[in-house]
């Protein structure tokens, strides 16, 4: 945290090696977020390029109050809810078949390991609830805490434990072969 | 049935990533967009500050102000005592006939480039601050008088600063005293970097709603630079950098005589640290300024400035000429306002809740604080008036 706070000392004060270390040290991490919040691996690599973007922009007035990971995976998750909110939105104009499948087709974001349980877990974790998957990736890939997330879902602590819970429950019996709820 | 721990281990390896092409690729715009900005970020001002309260209307005044605060209030909040660790530091600057240093500040207001002037102090109370254009302000603390120079309108201001502390004399080697003390009472030491090819330590120190990021350089002992920001004004920040000790500074530097064919405003400055009554004044004041005559919507000051160019873009403000000696005034009326509250403690609870309300409005609380010191509360009504109250009977 120390270090994150150091590099963008200096990519306030216009150092472009720092910048660059900050884009090293997270854009996988929130690749993979977004990837895992969106079924739709080209709009998270849009994504991951907006916030950056916009962290570029708002160099001049930002300041940090918790962590840099936490504050760019909040960045992503509110832009991954604003696609998913533009794509309900676009659904009623075309079908789902045309909507999604040039996307994915001309997607160079993957799955790092393949293996057909994970590529089972990834297809039940798009299956979940938005807040369900929302909470489960917030807090494995983006580190956050349960009242961070609450925060940003605007609802209690134990409605996002609960959310968290239920949603690894579903996947487990997914994963199980279990008949779901 | 799985363990929960082996799902949350399974879906952290859903890790994606991407062809190294398409990250170059997206690095690459990101980097783009950098470069835009840096071609787009307004170089380092050129008009002064004083120009800015010159032309005031009350937008500038409150973008003005929110300098000036920034200025004020890191002046006072670098506060401390002696520091063994830096004892060579201190002792340095203790000995030190003459100082030199840069001030860069950083506004968040849109449109408005950083600020940068240099000051130089000289015993046994001088200050000259210059800015570029030729923009330069000269103080007397021994005397209680300052000079600054205004070439475009070939106008100088005459201050007379009264109610000065006992101590006026030392009050602005103080910052000097004061800065150099910062590290001892350091909350986080943040290692390592380099400013300018020379590696140096920094230190952090988290005082009162400000933070100070001191670099000092282990070898020689000097301080390099100087970083403060302040939790009441997000995203503002002052940098002083540059510092040289002993550099032979002429009197004629400090002389406060005014250059020939330049005409004189005079201005009256209360240098006592501000209070609660100066608030009032700022609020009366602002309430006069407003068509519907509103208290200001925040207290804020970086926020104030923003607000009140909202505000002056909607006409709500009152059209009128003022003169040059009546804004010059205001100036200082709305500086020393914000100032007492920039210097509140947190522990003083203040509240404001002036937005919408008009002045003469004597059943609606406005701002509320715990004086330090007291046990109970004061609050100042929408007619002005200021009542004690105890924490229990604080508005909700």
């Amino acid at each position: 945290m120390l270090e994150d706070r150091l590099l963008l000392w200096k990519f306030k004060r216009g150092s472009r090696d720092a910048f660059r270390a900050i884009y090293e040290k997270y854009a996988g991490n929130m690749l993979t977020l977004a990837g895992n919040l969106l079924d739709d691996k080209v709009g998270a690599e849009d994504i991951v390029q907006d916030v950056f973007i916009k962290l570029v922009e708002s160099v001049g007035t930002f300041r940090l109050t918790g962590s840099l990971k936490s504050y760019l995976a909040t960045c992503v998750a509110n832009r991954s809810r604003d696609c998913i909110r533009r794509r309900i939105r676009q659904r009623t104009a075309m079908t789902k078949q045309a909507e999604k499948t040039p996307a994915e087709t001309k997607s160079t974001v993957h799955l790092a390991i393949c293996s057909e349980q994970l590529r089972k877990l990834s297809n039940a974790l798009t299956e979940l609830p938005y807040e369900q998957r929302e909470a489960i990736a917030l807090r494995i890939h983006g580190n956050l805490g349960f009242r961070q997330i609450a925060e940003l879902q605007n609802v209690s602590t134990k409605t996002v434990q609960s959310r968290y819970r239920y949603g690894l429950d579903k996947l487990r019996s997914t994963l199980n072969g279990e008949v779901e709820k | 049935m799985r363990p929960t721990e082996n799902i949350e281990k399974l879906i952290e390896k859903l890790r994606y990533k991407t062809s190294t092409e398409t990250h170059d690729r997206v690095l690459g715009n990101v980097l783009q967009a950098l470069d835009e900005k840096e071609k787009q970020k307004p170089g380092v001002i050129k008009p002064d500050i004083w120009r800015t309260i010159m032309n005031s209307k009350i937008t500038k005044l409150a973008t003005a102000a929110a300098i000036i605060v920034a200025v004020l209030v890191s002046f006072h909040y670098l506060g401390g005592s002696a520091s063994t660790v830096y004892a060579d530091v201190v002792e340095r600057l203790q000995k030190a006939r003459t100082l030199l240093y840069t001030v860069t500040t950083t506004t968040p207001i849109e449109g408005m480039p950083d600020m940068e002037m240099e000051v130089a102090f000289k015993e046994p109370g001088y200050m000259r601050m210059t800015l570029p254009g030729g923009y330069v302000s000269v103080m007397d603390c021994m005397q209680g008088k300052a000079l600054s120079i205004i070439p475009e309108r070939k106008q100088f201001i005459e201050m007379e600063m009264s109610n000065l502390p006992a101590d006026a004399g030392q009050r602005e080697f103080n910052v000097i005293e004061r800065l150099r003390t910062l590290p001892e009472r350091a909350d986080e030491a943040l290692g390592d970097r380099e400013i300018d090819g020379r590696m140096v330590q920094g230190y952090r120190v988290t005082e009162e709603g400000v933070t100070n990021t001191v670099w000092i350089d282990p070898k020689t002992r000097e301080l390099v630079e100087v970083e403060t920001e302040f939790d009441n004004a997000p995203g503002m920040s002052r940098t002083m950098a540059n510092f040289k000790f002993d550099v032979e500074l002429a009197d004629s530097l400090f002389d406060l005589a005014p250059p020939d064919g330049y005409t004189r405003v005079g201005l009256q400055v209360d240098a006592s640290e501000a209070n609660e009554q100066d608030l009032v004044e700022y609020l009366r004041l602002w309430s006069t300024w407003t068509k519907d005559g509103t208290f200001p919507p925040t207290l804020n000051p970086v926020a104030m400035a923003k607000v009140a160019m909202e505000m002056q873009k909607e006409g709500k403000f009152r059209d009128g000429q003022t003169s040059e000696q009546d804004r010059l005034q205001h100036m200082m009326k709305l500086t020393r306002g914000v100032t007492f509250v920039m210097k509140l403690p947190a522990e003083s609870n203040w509240r404001y809740a002036g937005e919408n309300v008009k002045y003469g409005d004597s059943q609606t609380p406005i701002f509320w604080y715990k004086p330090e010191g007291s046990v109970t509360y004061h609050i100042i009504y929408g007619d002005l008036s200021v009542k004690n109250v105890s924490p229990e009977n604080l508005p909700q």
